[in-house]
This record gives C-alpha cells, structure tokens and sequence, in this order.
C-alpha cells in the first residue's frame, strides 16, 4: 500500500539530496528542542509569582545635600507624608527595592558562633508597615512592632533581635519543623535573631539570582547617606501618585535629589536579558523552521519535476490522484522520520553539553517528542503542495516522449 | 470490447484550436489483435490516450468492455486502467530507480493484492518474457530488448484484457523488434485484445487488422488477415 521498500531502495539511489535534508531537518530539531527548552525556562523564571503587588508599588530613593541631616526625623516625615497622599494604600521605609537588580545579601546560621555552614539570604532592613505595602501574605506568626524597630547608624552592628523570613527560606533552614520561634545568627557572634513570622513568597531584589526567594526582613533604620521608600497604591492610582511623588517630597524638603520608579519598570529591566533571550531563540526557531520548510518544498518540487515522467507512467498503471500524493508524503515522511531519529540524538547530546557547561534546565523527553511531532507536521504540510500539483500531472504524460 | 463512435477530441491555447479526432469511430473485437498506423500527427497518440482511458475526448461516446467511461471519474478511471488495460510504451517507460521485480510490482501494489498474490504474478510473468534471473537487475542494467521484454511483463502481470501498445518495437532492432513482436502474438493467442500503434508497415501486417489514422479520423479498415501483402504495401 505504502510502497516502503521499492521508496526506500529509490530514496537510497538519491540518497545525497535526501540526506542532506534529513540532516537539516536533524539539526532544526537539535537546535529547536534545545531553544524551546531555553525559552519555557525563561518564561517559566518570568511568569514565576513575585509574592508582592508588582503593579501598584513606587520605589523612591532620595539623597540629602547637607552632610550633616535628620535621616531618622525626614523618614518618620516623609512616611507621614505618603499615606496620607490621596491613593495610597500604605508607605514603607527599605534599604533596597524589590526586583530592582540591586540589594544586600547577608549569610545566616543556625547556631551561635558558626563560622561555617550559613544559609544565604537576600535581606532587608524595613518596617511593620512593609507587608502590607508590598502586598505580601503573612503565612504563619505575626507582624514587626513598632517597639521593635531599631535605629542604627552606618557603622553599628546592625542586627534585629526578630525577623520575617520567606517561607522558601524557612524551609531551607529548618526543612523538619516549623521555623517560627527560631532563631538566626549573623556568624561568629552569639546575638539571637528570632524568627517571629513567616511570608509566603518573595523574591528579593535580584530575581535572576539562583537563591532568589530566599529572602530576611529585619525592623531597622539604618541612618546611612541616603534612603528608600516603597509606596504601594490603590489599583489605577500608581500613575497619578507617581507624578506627586518628587514634587510632594520636594515640597517636604527641597534639599535632595529625588528619583522615582515602578516596580513594574523594575521587573521588566530585570527580566530584559531574559525577555531578549526568549526574543532571539523564538526568531532562530521560526526562522530554521521556515527553512527547512522551505528546503522541503524545493526538494520535493525538483524530484517531482525530475520524475514527471515517472509519475505519468504510475498514473497510467493505474495510479490514483491519491496515491501519488500519498507517495510524495510517504517518501518526505520517510526522510522526516530519519532526520528526527538523527535529530533527536543529536538534541540529547548538545542538551548534555548545554546543562553541564552552561546550568541549563535538562531536555525533557516530551518536549523533545512535542518538537518532533510539530517539525514532522511542518514537512509534511511543506510537501503538501508540491505533492498535490505532483497528482495532477497527467497520465497521458507517460504516451509523451519528452 | 472497445467501440468509440464519433469520437472527438481538440486542444485549445488561447488562439488556436487543435482537432486531433474528428468524429472517430472503431469497434475492436475481443481477442482481436489490431493495428493502427498513420502519418505522423495524424492522431494515432491521441487515439491510444483515450483508449487506454489516459485522457477523456472533448465529445463522442466510449464504451470498454460494454461499459460507458467517457463520464468516469479520475480515480474510477484510474482503477480501470489498472484492472482491465495493460500498456506498453515506446520508450519502455520503466522506473530507473527500481529493479524489475519492483517495476513489474507497481501497478499490483496499486491493484491491492496481498504480497504472496504479487510475488507470484511477478514470478510467473518474468518467467513468460525469461528473464527470471534478471529479476534485481535496474532497467540501465538491461538491453533495449529485454527493457521492452520487462515492460511487457509488467503489463501481463495484472492479466489484463486489453493490451495498448505504443510503437513497441519503435526503440529496437530488428531482430529484437522480431521477439517483441512473437511475444505479443503469443499473449494474443491467449485471448488477449490488442491494440498496437506502430510505424512498421511489416509489423502492422502482422496483426488481424489495420486500422489507419489519417487527419484524426479512420481512413481505411482492412483485414491484413484475409488480404495478400502486395496489397497493402
């Protein structure tokens, strides 16, 4: 019916051509499965929950002029200030912004006076207001008090006596029991810091980061040089606040530089070289599969130019429009089937490679098989045209004698 | 088994049109083994075409074996062709890229016969032109004569009732034209209807009939069977 054997021996006596494309169509699958695993890695990494209300917040960081300036009393001012600005939800002081790609990182241990072992954390000094500015969601334990903030200068020992932690950061420390009522140390030092709750998800400030999720929030404010805010606002408000904000803090007090930004522009800057590889390997994906859509249309079109004659002396021996299409997309079949086979191999030894030089995510066996089943439908759409002109060639072509 | 009445058939380009039959009528009987001669483009190819089922005339009426198929679809038309036509062309028309016994197997497969039923109509028509042991060969690997030879076979391997034959011998020597010939006479005397187009007033002398084509239309019928061959030279 399908005419394998006699295909297959006519297949091997052109066996150059059709080699040449089983091996394009080999390396399109090598190099798409292992593109398509790059970009769902990517988007998954994109499309992962922020735990925080990306839409709604503003960072701000100021910088006084004077040398000599009331960081502590501008704060509780300035705080003061923005929730009582008409569409904010709520107003919180931070030495970083969330997924601005810039922050502080901090190692923690489980005991006093470890110098090794410790668990690395995102960190931020903030205040009991943070969490519902950011949005988050208190999972277990309770809230930062007012009387548990501390202030400290640049040069103190900046450590909080209670902290919130992520939940991905609990579990990472105390993977057997709960982690609230624990307590973290900052290495070499004996000061107990008491988990007192716990937030479903955050990731931090720097969302690339291989720990991102594991992140530390402390009650502090730290007098430094400069300061952040975080302000979160009603839903539809972010734009109209966003324009006050310099203005309404300057009015405050004029003697500092002001800069403004959302959170949202924070994310998609973090996400950019993400975003550009997913750009770039979508394009090299679309493009190789056209290709070799296109190498496919020009085969089959040149060997059905090259055996119109052939194919009337089929059509005169009593074969079907139907079976002549089916014979081309048997035959393309056959060599999509080699070059995927080869493809396939080829995609799980580059993939090897990739992982282990490059910590890319592994190929998965159903997207390899997704890739060639997609690859497999291209080809034979590719020669589908060719193969349904190739049934119209006349059987009166065979009686012909060029 | 083959009776056309009034048979027409034109080709149109964009300003002219081309008449190759006109009102082109001929009955062939079964068993009969007919000639059909005629200058060149005088409609002899064009007659085989329609008669072998390979193109459909612009009007007339074609009955084969009783049956009407001026009206028949492509692939009704197809299966016809398949089942009742056997065809043998000039140029021997056989696939280069196959073996014999690959070439002979393609309109079986397209029959539907199960592999064993193909094997053995393969096996036995190489056995009835001898080439048995040729069987793997490529057509390139074989003469003008046993390439003929092959084509043959293949024609004889769906035991068809009806035979076309296009200038058979056209491309061979006169000895292996001889063979060619012998073996068509022999397929006939099976009861095999044949219908040869050919060039060679010997060969044409051969057959029961002549038929001579002449501006698209039967100029002259004659029983080379029954006449003295000075007659017809």
């Amino acid at each position: 019916m399908f005419e394998i054997k006699p295909m297959l021996s006519a297949l091997w006596r052109n066996k150059i051509s059709a080699l040449l494309i089983a091996v394009q169509i080999a390396l399109t699958l090598a190099i798409v499965s292992n593109s398509v695993t790059i970009i769902q890695e990517r988007q998954q990494k994109i499309d992962r929950p922020t735990g925080i209300d990306v839409e709604n917040l503003i960072g701000i960081t100021f910088m006084p002029v004077p040398t000599e300036y009331d960081m502590a009393g501008a704060v509780v001012a300035d705080l003061d200030l923005l929730r009582s600005m008409p569409g904010v939800i709520d107003a919180s002081v931070t030495n970083q912004l969330p997924l601005s790609g810039s922050g502080s990182a901090s190692g923690y241990f489980l005991e006093p006076n470890q110098e090794i072992g410790d668990l690395t954390a995102n960190y931020y000094h903030t205040d009991p207001h943070f969490i519902n500015t950011l949005g988050m969601k208190l999972v277990a334990g309770r809230n930062f008090r007012e009387d548990e903030m501390k202030i400290l200068g640049a040069h103190d020992n900046q450590i909080s006596d209670v902290a919130i932690v992520t939940q991905q950061f609990a579990d990472s420390a105390f993977p057997e029991e709960s982690a609230l009522g624990k307590y973290l140390y900052s290495g070499r030092d004996d000061h107990p810091t008491k988990i007192i709750g716990i937030v479903d998800r955050h990731l931090g400030a720097w969302p690339s980061w291989n720990l991102a999720g594991n992140v530390v929030f402390n009650p502090m404010l730290i007098t430094g040089n400069h300061k952040r805010y975080l302000v979160r606002t009603e839903p539809g408000q972010r734009d109209a606040v966003f324009k006050q904000l310099e203005d309404k803090l300057a009015e405050r007090d004029p003697q500092r530089v002001i800069h403004v930004e959302t959170t949202e522009e924070n994310k998609r800057q973090s996400y950019s070289g993400d975003n550009l590889m997913i750009k770039m390997l979508s394009v090299v994906v679309g493009l190789l599969t056209f290709i070799v859509a296109l190498g496919i249309v020009g085969l089959t079109t040149f060997w059905i130019n090259q055996r119109t004659k052939q194919i009337g002396i089929r059509r005169a021996l009593g074969a079907s429009r139907s079976n002549i299409s089916r014979y081309f997309l048997v035959e393309n079949s056959i060599i999509a089937v080699t070059g995927l086979t080869l493809g396939g191999t080829a995609a799980l030894i580059i993939n090897e490679a990739i992982a282990n030089n490059f910590s890319q995510p592994p190929l998965s066996l159903s997207l390899l098989i997704g890739c060639a089943i997609v690859l497999l439908v291209v080809s034979l759409t590719a020669a589908l045209v060719p193969a349904l002109r190739a049934a119209n060639i006349s059987p009166a072509t065979a009686t012909r004698s060029v | 088994m083959l009776k056309m009445q009034n048979i027409r058939k034109s080709y149109r380009t964009d300003t002219i049109e081309t008449h190759a039959l006109r009102d082109f009528s001929l009955e062939v009987n079964e068993g009969e083994f007919v000639s059909v001669t005629g200058p060149s483009g005088s409609g002899k190819t064009t007659f085989l075409n329609i008669a072998g089922l390979l193109e459909t005339p612009t009007g007339g009426q074609y009955l084969l074996d009783g049956q009407e198929v001026g009206n028949l679809s492509d692939s009704e038309r197809s299966r016809l062709r398949n089942e009742k036509i056997g065809f043998i062309f000039q140029g021997f028309n056989l696939i280069p890229d196959l073996n014999l016994f690959d070439n002979i197997d393609v309109p079986l497969r397209y029959r539907g016969f199960n592999a064993k039923e193909r094997r053995r109509r393969i096996e036995k028509s190489l056995e009835q032109v001898g080439l048995s042991a040729r069987a793997k060969h490529l057509p390139a690997q074989l003469s003008g004569g046993q390439q003929q030879r092959v084509a043959i076979a293949r024609a004889l391997a769906g035991e068809p009732r009806f035979l076309l034959a296009d200038e058979p011998t056209g491309n061979l020597d006169s000895l292996m034209a001889r063979q060619v010939m012998e073996l068509l006479e022999f397929i006939n005397e099976w009861g095999t209807t044949i219908v040869m187009v050919t060039h060679d007033p010997d060969l044409a002398r051969r057959a029961q009939r002549n038929i001579q084509i002449v501006d698209g239309q039967v100029s002259d019928l004659r029983q080379t069977i029954a006449q003295p061959e000075a007659a017809i030279a």
